[in-house]
């Protein structure tokens, strides 16, 4: 990227400055530094931090913003988006060390140069790209789907409003992975520990008054490492862009555990 | 129990032993604050008596499940080679188990 480097007023007036200096103290209108992992493993022999700037951030604007004008400027640069809203998580990153979705994350807050690497523990498959497989596979592997073994109703399946209210703070899940990817118990036992964003799902259907196979889904999750690895270092109720709390759900399932087990 | 709720036995245990671990310090804190034995003799009719004898038996025995389920977490995140974590896992359980064995000793020497 080049600097607009045009000295202006330079000699007798003495003034050192150049006109992007100039261009930054405008009001409503100022530059922001990014640094930006980038790694491509068919051409990069290891992954580098790469500098960037952006001239004319304005107030508002979200950091997706700015990555799509980046991308206008260098078209390799990598990275998921869909919505652009907080609603499809697919531009969960790590921002500033902190998980998080870039639409909904405002550069208005972030410390410069602002960090962004792809979402640490898993796989990277370009820039801020990373392989989703093994999040998925955890999420697959809690069965997130009603089992009923009642005949289908002509109906659908009534639940009470109080039925329902306990799926609430579970089912908005977006699968952004920001929680499981921020979980210390995930980095260590990737293959083995479902991490939080499925142990949520798997509350989720637990709680559900619908479902009828609460004990085996409870048996699913035993052992020491499925479930049990959670520590509660609760990285993932600090990093869930949609304020949700894992935490408090795995806490419920060993609640039923030890419930059953008496 | 079986192996099927490994997870959940540990989990509970570890509660469990720190809520006694936690209720006999306390105790244990009020005591010495409020009458200290002043004398090995005193100290030793305190130890010896059988419920107070008994209390620091299950602290010892609840303190050493506790460590066992605790350092157990960290060899299994940490120590990732089945073999070597075997082996790491057996001799924590034989430094515990002698721990155990020399805090009975102490504490069967001053029983009533």
């Amino acid at each position: 990227m080049q600097r607009s480097r045009a000295r202006v007023c330079a000699g007798r007036g003495e003034w050192k400055g150049s006109v992007s200096d100039l261009v930054g103290k405008l009001p409503g209108e100022r530059k922001m530094r990014f640094s930006i992992y980038r790694y491509d493993p068919d051409a990069d022999r290891a992954p580098r931090m790469q500098s960037y700037e952006l001239e004319a951030v304005e107030p508002g604007m979200m950091l997706l913003d700015a990555l799509l004008r980046l991308k206008a400027r260098d078209e390799t640069l990598s990275f998921r988006r869909s919505c652009g809203e907080g609603v499809c998580g697919s531009d969960g990153m790590n921002i500033n060390g902190r998980n998080g979705l870039a639409c909904i994350t405002p550069l208005a807050g972030l410390k410069e140069p602002v960090v962004l690497r792809p979402l640490p523990g898993l796989p990277v498959i370009r820039d801020l790209v990373v392989d989703m497989s093994r999040f998925y596979r955890h999420y697959r592997a809690v069965r997130p789907y009603l089992i009923n073994r009642d005949p289908e109703p002509e109906v659908e399946r009534r639940q009470s409003p109080r039925e329902r209210e306990r799926l609430d703070g579970l089912y908005e899940c977006i699968l952004c992975a920001c929680c499981t990817t921020g979980c210390p118990s995930f980095w260590w036992n990737p293959d083995r520990f479902l991490g939080p964003a499925a142990l949520l799902q798997a509350y989720r259907f637990i709680a559900d008054s619908r479902d009828q196979a609460t004990e085996e889904r409870l048996d699913a999750l035993e052992g020491p490492y499925r479930l049990f690895r959670c520590r509660n270092i609760m990285n993932c109720v600090e990093f869930c862009p949609k304020g949700l709390n894992p935490t408090r759900a795995i806490g419920h399932i060993r609640e039923l555990m030890v419930k059953r087990s008496i | 129990m079986s192996a099927r709720n490994h997870g959940l036995r540990g989990w509970v245990l570890q509660r469990l032993t720190a809520l006694y671990l936690a209720l006999f310090l306390l105790y244990l804190l009020v005591h010495l604050s409020v009458s200290a034995p002043a004398t090995v003799a005193e100290w030793r009719a305190w130890v010896g008596d059988p419920l107070v004898n008994g209390a620091w038996a299950v602290f010892f025995a609840a303190l050493l499940m506790h460590a066992w389920v605790g350092v157990r977490d960290v060899i299994l995140d940490y120590v990732r080679p089945a073999g070597l974590r075997l082996i790491v896992l057996f001799a924590l359980g034989l430094y515990l188990l002698a721990l155990g064995y020399w805090a009975l000793v102490v504490l069967l020497a001053v029983a009533p």
